[in-house]
C-alpha cells in the first residue's frame, strides 16, 4: 500500500525538487540533475518563481531513494513477514508435524541478546571464533593465492601439485575433523587447520582459473616493455587475475565459517558454534537461536569486508564493461 | 635517412616460418628477406592471412622462426625485450593501472626513479594531447585514446624500433585518419626505425618510406616499393597525382593476391558468376 502512494505522488514530487532557473523564466533551463530532463518544462517554469532550488546531492539521494522505495519496502515485508510468523508460531506453541513447542519467541531472544552484551562468556566465545577465522583465512589467501599464482603460471607446478590437490579437494572441511584433531597437537589449531581448509580450494581454484585467464596480448605488452618473469607475475598475471581472486577469498569466507562453526560443534572448547550447540545440550532454547543469529551477522559481516577490500583494491573494475560489479 | 640514428637496424634472412606438422603442417612464411634501416618507417601489407602479423611477431621475440634468422642490429633476436617497443592491434593497455601508470610501465621495470618516470610520462602523454587523462583508467577512454596511450607507452623506454601490428585496425575510418597523421608527426619527432603492419593501403603509402607486399600464403616478398612522397606529410598528399599513382600500382599487387588467396575458397567459375576478373598473376597462384 505504502508503494502506491509513493508511486502515485512521484511526477509532482519531482517537479518540486527539479532545481529550478530562478531569475529568468522565459530562459532555456540549465540542466544540472538528471531529473529535470524527465520533468515537463512548461510547468517548472510556472513555478519557477516560487520553488526556491534544492540543492542536487539532496535531490539525487530522495530520488535514489524513490527508485529503491518498492525494493525496500517489499524486503521490509519479506522480513516482518519471517519475524510475525516466529512470533505467531511460538506464542501459540504451534505442532503440526513440525514442532515449535520449544522453540524460543522473538522477544526472548532479543531479551538474551541484551544479556549476552554484558556476558563476558558470550564476548569471549565471538572473540575466539573470529580469531580462528582471522588465523585461518589468511593461512588459506596467502597459501591459495601463491600456489594459484604459480600453478596457474607454470605447466610443471601444474603437472606436479595439481593432481595431489584435485584428490584432497572432493573432501569437505567437516570430514577432516578427526584426522585433524589426531594430526594438531592441540585442539585450538586444529580448529584453525578446519577452518584454514574449508577456505583454501576456493581461493587456490579461484586464483589459477584466474591466472589462465589473463588476456596473454597483456603478458606480451609486459614482456615488450622489459618485465622479468617475477615483474610479470607482481605487476600483470596478479592484478590480471585479482577480480577472480576477490572472487575466491568471497567463496573461501563463507565456506570457512561453515568449517569453523562445524568443527567448534565438534571438537570445540569456546568459539560460537560451541555456545550454539552447548545451548542446545543446556536445554538454553533461547541461546541457540542467539547463536545461529550471531553466526549469521558475522559470516555477513566479513563477507562485506572482502568486498569492501575488493572495490578499494580494484577501483578500475567499476569502468569495466566486461567485469563490472554493482 | 640511415645515418640519422645508428641503431635500430632489423634484418630477416630467408627467414620462414611453419606451424604443426604432418598433414596439418602450414607453411605461414616461405624464405622472406626484408630489413628496416634506422631511423626508416617500413609497412607490409598484403592479403589477411599471408604471415604478415608473424613476422613481427618473429621480430618481437614471440615466435622463434623455422629457418633464417631476425636480426636486430647484428644480433640474434632471443626474445622481447624492451629495446623494441610494440604497440597491438587489440587494446594492451593494463586495465588496472592509470594511464600515466601504463606509460610509466616500462620505466618502472627498469627501475627508473618515480620522479623522473613520471615526468617521462607526463611529457609523452602531453605530446599525445592525453595529459588531462593521465589519471584515468583505460576502460574510459576512447579506442582512439587507448591507442595513442600504446603508442605513447612503447616510445616511454626509448626504443630503437616501433613494431606496430594492425594498430589502428579497431578504429573508425575518421579516427583512423587522425591517428595516422599523430603517427606520422610523432615519428618525425623521434625518427626510430618503424616496422608496420598493416591491410590498409592507403595508410601504409602515408606513413611509410618503404613497403613490401606479401604474396598469399605461404607469405612471400612479392614487391618493394619505394614511396618518394616529401615529408612531413600531411593529409592534402592523399590527393596528390604521385599519391594516387603508387595507390593504384600498390592496388593491383594486393588485388592480385587477394584473389590468389580467395583462390582455395572459389572456383573459376565462382569468380566469373561474380563478374571478377582473375588477373594473370591470380590465376598462376590458384593453380
Amino acid at each position: 500500500m505504502a508503494t502506491v502512494s509513493l508511486r502515485a505522488m512521484q511526477p509532482q514530487t519531482a517537479d518540486d525538487l527539479a532545481p529550478q532557473p530562478a531569475s529568468d523564466a522565459g530562459a532555456p533551463a540549465p540542466a544540472p540533475s538528471v531529473l529535470l530532463v524527465e520533468s515537463p518544462a512548461p510547468a517548472a517554469k510556472a513555478r519557477a518563481d516560487a520553488d526556491p532550488p534544492l540543492p542536487s546531492p539532496v535531490a539525487t539521494a530522495l530520488q535514489w531513494l524513490r527508485e529503491q522505495a518498492l525494493g525496500l519496502a517489499l524486503g521490509a515485508c519479506s522480513l516482518a513477514a519471517m519475524l510475525l510468523f516466529w512470533h505467531l508460531a511460538t506464542t501459540y506453541r504451534l505442532d503440526f508435524y513440525i514442532r515449535f513447542t520449544n522453540l524460543p519467541t522473538p522477544m526472548d531472544v532479543l531479551q538474551k541478546f541484551g544479556e549476552a552484551m554484558n556476558s563476558p562468556k558470550f564476548i569471549t566465545n565471538v572473540g575466539m571464533s573470529l580469531r580462528r577465522i582471522a588465523i585461518g583465512f589468511a593461512v588459506a589467501a596467502v597459501l591459495g593465492v601463491g600456489l594459484g599464482l604459480l600453478i596457474g603460471r607454470y605447466r610443471l607446478t601444474r603437472q606436479l601439485m595439481f593432481p595431489a590437490i584435485e584428490a584432497l579437494r572432493p573432501i569437505p572441511a567437516i570430514a577432516w575433523v578427526p584426522i585433524s584433531i589426531m594430526l594438531w597437537p592441540d585442539n585450538e589449531v586444529s580448529i584453525v587447520f578446519i577452518t584454514f581448509i574449508g577456505a583454501f580450494f576456493p581461493i587456490l581454484l579461484n586464483t589459477v582459473s584466474g591466472v589462465q585467464a589473463v588476456d596473454a596480448v597483456l603478458l606480451r605488452a609486459g614482456q615488450c616493455l622489459g618485465a622479468r618473469e617475477p615483474q610479470l607475475m607482481w605487476h600483470v598475471v596478479l592484478p590480471g587475475a585479482a577480480p577472480q581472486v576477490f572472487t575466491g577469498l568471497a567463496v573461501g569466507m563463507g565456506v570457512a565459517w561453515v568449517s569453523l562453526i562445524a568443527a567448534e560443534m565438534i571438537s570445540g572448547q569456546f568459539g560460537i558454534g560451541y555456545f550454539t550447540w552447548e545451548a542446545y545440550s543446556l536445554i538454553s532454547y533461547a541461546d541457540i537461536v542467539l547463536g545461529m543469529v550471531t553466526i549469521g551477522v558475522l559470516g555477513l559481516l566479513c563477507s562485506w569486508a572482502i568486498r569492501l577490500a575488493g572495490n578499494v583494491l580494484l577501483p578500475w573494475l567499476q569502468f569495466s564493461k566486461s567485469e563490472g560489479r554493482t | 635517412m640511415n645515418d640519422r640514428t645508428a641503431k635500430g637496424h632489423i634484418e630477416l634472412r630467408r627467414l620462414s616460418m611453419v606451424f604443426g606438422s604432418g598433414h596439418r603442417r602450414v607453411q605461414a612464411v616461405d624464405e622472406v628477406s626484408l630489413y628496416v634501416a634506422p631511423g626508416e618507417f617500413v609497412s607490409i601489407i598484403g592479403p589477411s592471412g599471408c604471415g604478415k602479423s608473424t613476422l613481427l611477431n618473429v621480430v618481437a621475440g614471440f615466435t622463434q622462426p623455422t629457418e633464417g634468422d631476425a636480426l636486430l642490429d647484428g644480433e640474434l633476436i632471443d626474445g622481447p625485450g624492451a629495446d623494441r617497443g610494440v604497440v597491438f592491434q587489440q587494446y594492451s593497455l593494463f586495465p588496472w593501472m592509470s594511464v600515466r601508470k601504463n606509460v610509466e610501465f616500462g620505466l618502472r621495470m627498469q627501475g627508473v626513479s618515480p620522479s623522473k618516470r613520471e615526468t617521462t610520462a607526463r611529457t609523452l602523454l602531453g605530446l599525445a594531447g592525453l595529459l588531462a587523462f593521465e589519471n584515468h583508467f583505460p576502460d574510459q577512454l576512447s579506442g582512439g585514446m587507448k591507442q595513442r596511450v600504446g603508442i605513447v607507452r612503447a616510445l616511454a623506454t626509448s626504443p630503437q624500433v616501433m613494431l606496430m601490428d594492425e594498430p589502428f585496425g579497431a578504429l573508425d575510418s575518421q579516427t583512423r585518419v587522425v591517428m595516422q597523421q599523430i603517427l606520422t608527426n610523432m615519428w618525425q619527432r623521434f625518427r626510430l626505425s618503424v616496422l608496420f603492419i598493416t591491410h590498409d593501403i592507403e595508410e601504409a603509402i602515408f606513413l611509410s618510406d618503404r613497403v613490401y607486399v606479401m604474396t598469399a600464403r605461404p607469405g612471400r616478398i612479392k614487391a618493394e616499393i619505394e614511396i618518394a612522397l616529401p615529408r612531413p606529410r600531411n593529409a592534402e598528399m592523399m590527393s596528390s597525382i604521385e599519391f594516387t599513382q603508387i595507390l593504384h600500382k600498390l592496388r593491383n599487387l594486393i588485388r592480385e593476391e587477394s584473389l590468389a588467396a580467395m583462390g582455395s575458397e572459389l572456383s573459376d567459375g565462382g569468380l566469373e558468376g561474380f563478374a571478377i576478373e582473375v588477373g594473370a598473376a591470380g590465376m598462376k597462384e590458384m593453380v
